[in-house]
């Protein structure tokens, strides 16, 4: 089994095993990048980073997580790439991390769809996925 | 930027293998169809810029998050 290391200006040295790179074909929306990988998991959130850039990582989450009654619906041409059985695909959220859980938000709109050791961000047309959801409407409340 | 004035049911190239179908305008709406190869993703502008906003900032993350100790 082969390791990648990369030195992640957040993390350090992190070593990346072969089958957990993930390709994106297209990059991530409007940032680019063709090699990520879930690195350094935090209670409810894990890292996408990228293998290309060692300052770029996006804090992710499982969507289900926080939001129960959350769906996906993908547009007939945003899933012709992906063959894997839907329930083979792993989803993840992009997550607007601020100082303060309170301002802590997913990004519901746009997905990423993980399959076969690809990566897809996609435009998730439910009518239901606002791109800057909070991820602690209870404490935002509060607040 | 290139300035094309078409009719509806006339279409644009784009390269060799991007067709824009302009299919019907209504008043100030103009309904298009595009037709790409599945490599070459496809959003309304809008949508593009907002996600492309929100990685941008999710990318900016304070360096350690806050434990989520209060979750829902």
């Amino acid at each position: 089994m082969s390791t990648l290391t990369i030195d992640s200006s957040r993390f350090g040295a992190l070593e990346v095993a072969s089958e957990d790179v993930i390709e994106f074909p297209n990059g991530l929306i409007g940032l680019g990048g063709r090699r990520y990988a879930i690195v350094h998991a935090e209670g409810a959130f894990s890292w996408l980073h990228s293998l290309d850039d060692p300052s770029l990582a996006l804090p992710v989450t499982n969507p289900w997580e926080f939001f129960a009654d959350y769906s996906v619906e993908v547009s007939d041409e945003d899933s012709a790439p992906i063959s894997a059985d839907p329930a083979d695909v792993a989803v993840w959220v992009t997550v607007r991390a601020g100082a303060e859980l309170s301002d802590f938000y997913a990004n519901l709109r746009a997905p990423i769809l993980v399959a076969d050791g690809q990566g897809h961000q996609i435009i998730n047309e439910s009518a239901d996925a606002p791109v800057r959801a909070p991820l602690f409407p209870a404490v935002a409340a509060a607040a | 930027m290139l300035l094309i004035t078409r009719r509806a049911g006339e279409r644009i190239m784009v390269g060799d293998d991007v067709i824009v179908h302009i299919k019907e305008i209504v008043g100030n709406t103009v309904r298009v169809g595009i037709e790409a190869p599945r490599s070459t993703p496809i959003y309304r502008e809008e949508i593009w810029e907002a996600v492309r906003e929100e990685n941008r900032a999710a990318a900016e993350a304070p360096f350690s998050l806050p434990a989520p100790t209060t979750t829902v």
